[in-house]
């Protein structure tokens, strides 16, 4: 589905991701983790299309379309969906009246029908019961007066409206508590399909007690150093990150 | 002897438009008439020297022969919204075929040349432009509502410029008697392609627990200029709402000046604009506080296109007596381009110890990371970008008081933003 070859990218010159190769295939969950200043961040950026950064060299192929070359907008068409670190607070726009546009678009580009009223108001009482979000802030600015888990909660509500092929959650977990966490990832969970495949990015291992990867790769240095299985993320709760450092530094040197 | 080299600009301007006025002005007006005629003797036009137009030029207004114009056939906009009461002008003469207004008991209407108003509440010694419109006024409103009367459906007054080098100078007047309240909406529109300078002059009395709402849309074009002066007073317990949109206009300069001559009133000026191109607007607004226990709020929104620019100045005085004040001032900007420049000025002058006045000034560019995350979400970065500063313009969009101009103003939005 996902396939990452040698990608290289910067931000106003500085080198990020220096070579990181990954591949995902549909319905894996896949758990990206590294210490802070790694490229955790910049990864999930890049496969949405953040044009802050700038890709140099490396391929991105997604479900047979190379990504690179797609706008955030054309990447969402295509099924990628990235919940935000940092939601944007949008005032003025409604949360639902931004949504219904967002699924329109898409609906559009795909050649298919905008949905009706009563379905999309039906999908909204449904989705937004998968992470308990009040009625109250679907139909709020976006992302206005939330609270950290109340943003996170509406990250995820959003994926569930938009069904994407391919989720990058990054660090969806930093913030909040552990209800929050558990709402969020039961959310997730009751996402989980053979279709579907997440990239979870995160600096804890707590996220992944809910939401199990199938592959832990720990990112050092813009590149994958480490992968292995959800064992992998007990292994560096326990241990750090220092080990991993020094033998990546060690290859290196 | 070439009598024309020694003439100054300003004589100049003032023999053509006198050559070709064709209006008759009331006998109660006539004494303030003449005194302006006098105090055009001395005044000139000002320059970007004297602070209150600083950052607006009136050359291109100096150096043009203005005539009065006619009472033309020129379409109305086909998108108006359906009205009870309307007042059509055009290029200052009033058009009794295309105005309806019914009798209500109590609402006195006339072309302002039929009222008997007689003085003006403006100082027109001081500037050159009100002096034009007050030594040679022609037709706008007279309305005048008595006491304890209510009219519930808006007056639409419609402006209509055309021409070449045609000046129009519509004078309007309304007074609301105690206990009443009015609702007024008011277009003014230039021909597309007509060079024609509007200079528009209104007075507004709201007396004691009256309430008067005005939104003004103005539609200039794309050579022509338009000036719109406003004064008002404001008695006791009363409401005083001014909405102006303007959506186009390659030079627009708006002055509110509105006086809280008594305790416990409300004042509000409101204003929204997306120039475009080289357009040129300005605001300036003046709120004087002379009395206790009054609130005034500003709220004008600006979305800056291509090469436009956009000044405000709003000045609060909180006068020596006026304690209790509550006066929010706030002037937010989007620059979408480059090349536009917008200079904002909010200025607050207190002299009374007990008040809470607050002023905001805000410009900046269209937020990236938000444009990125409605991206994200699938739209395309013109839509996400259209829902961003529709979002920004609602704020001024929600006050309007009549809710039927909603879709004219925001049909130019989206074709400005397209």
């Amino acid at each position: 589905m996902l396939n990452i070859k040698d990608l290289h990218a910067s931000i106003e010159g500085k080198e990020i991701l220096k070579g990181l190769s990954l591949e995902v295939k549909p319905g894996e969950v896949h758990a990206i983790m590294g210490p802070n200043g790694s490229g955790k961040s910049t990864l999930a950026s890049v496969l949405a299309g953040n044009e802050d950064f700038e890709v140099t060299s490396g391929s991105v192929d997604f479900l047979g379309n190379d990504l690179l070359e797609l706008g955030p907008d054309e990447r969402s068409h295509a099924g990628v969906f990235l919940a935000f670190q940092y939601p944007v607070e949008i005032p003025g726009v409604s949360n639902i009246n931004f949504l219904k546009a967002a699924i329109n678009e898409r609906r559009e580009a795909l050649g298919e029908e905008p949905i009706t009223a009563k379905e999309f108001l039906k999908q909204v009482k449904e989705k937004a019961s998968l992470v308990e979000l009040d009625n109250k802030l679907t139909n709020r600015s976006v992302n206005e007066g939330f609270s950290g888990g109340e943003k996170k909660r509406n990250e995820i509500f959003q994926m569930a409206m938009l069904e994407p092929k391919l989720a990058i959650l990054d660090e969806t977990d930093s913030g909040l508590d552990i209800d929050a966490l558990r709402i969020v990832a039961n959310g997730v969970n009751q996402l989980r399909s053979k279709e579907r495949s997440f990239v979870v990015v995160t600096h804890y291992q707590r996220l992944l007690d809910h939401i199990v990867p199938d592959f832990v790769h720990v990112l050092y240095d813009g590149k994958i150093v480490k992968t292995g299985g959800k064992e992998l993320a007990l292994e560096l709760e326990e241990k750090g990150y220092d080990w991993i450092k020094k033998e990546a530094d060690a290859v290196t040197a | 002897m070439d009598l024309a080299k020694e003439m100054t600009k300003e004589q100049a301007v003032l023999d053509s438009m006198k050559n070709s006025y064709n209006h008759a002005v009331a006998d109660s007006f006539s004494t303030t008439s003449s005194k302006s005629l006098l105090n055009l003797e001395s005044l000139e036009f000002p320059t970007t020297k004297v602070e209150y137009w600083k950052y607006t030029r009136t050359g291109q207004i100096a150096n043009k022969a203005w005539k009065f114009g006619n009472l033309d056939n020129i379409d109305l906009p086909e998108n108006l919204p359906v009205a009870k009461y309307r007042m059509v002008f055009v290029n200052g003469h009033f058009d009794t075929q295309r105005s309806t207004l019914p009798q209500v008991e109590g609402l006195t209407i006339l072309p302002f040349s039929k009222s008997e108003v007689q003085n003006s509440i403006a100082q027109s010694e001081e500037d050159i432009f009100r002096a034009w419109n007050t030594a040679m006024p022609q037709d706008g409103y007279f309305i005048s509502l008595a006491k304890n009367k209510a009219v519930e459906e808006p007056l639409q007054i419609v402006f209509l410029y055309s021409g070449e080098n045609t000046i129009s100078q519509p004078r309007s007047f309304v007074e609301l008697a105690e206990n009443s309240e009015l609702k007024i909406s008011e277009f003014h529109i230039h021909s597309s392609g007509s060079l024609a300078f509007a200079n528009a002059h209104s007075e507004v009395i709201v007396g004691d627990n009256s309430h008067l709402k005005m939104d003004i849309v103005q539609h200039g074009s794309e050579k022509g200029f338009h000036f719109h002066e406003t004064f008002g007073e404001q008695g006791k317990n009363c409401t005083y709402t001014q909405n102006t949109f303007t959506l186009s206009g390659n030079w627009t300069r708006n002055n509110s000046t509105i006086r809280l001559k008594d305790e416990h009133s409300e004042c509000n000026l409101n204003g929204f604009y997306i120039p475009n191109l080289k357009e040129h607007i300005d605001n300036h607004t003046i709120i004087d506080h002379e009395k206790p226990n009054c609130e005034s709020n500003e709220l004008y929104r600006g979305v800056l296109l291509d090469k436009s620019t956009g000044v405000f100045n709003g000045k609060v005085y909180v006068r020596q007596d006026a304690q209790k004040t509550n006066a929010f001032q706030s002037n937010g900007n989007i620059i979408v381009s480059d090349t536009a420049t917008m200079n904002s000025k909010p200025e607050l002058e207190i002299y009374a110890d007990d008040v809470k006045c607050s002023h905001g000034s805000t410009t900046g560019q269209l937020d990236d990371e938000a444009v990125f995350y409605l991206m994200a979400r699938g739209l395309s970065k013109e839509n996400a970008r259209k829902l961003l500063i529709n979002a920004f313009a609602e704020d001024v969009l929600e006050k309007l008081v009549n809710g039927d101009l909603r879709e004219i103003i925001e049909d130019t939005i989206q074709t400005k933003l397209a």
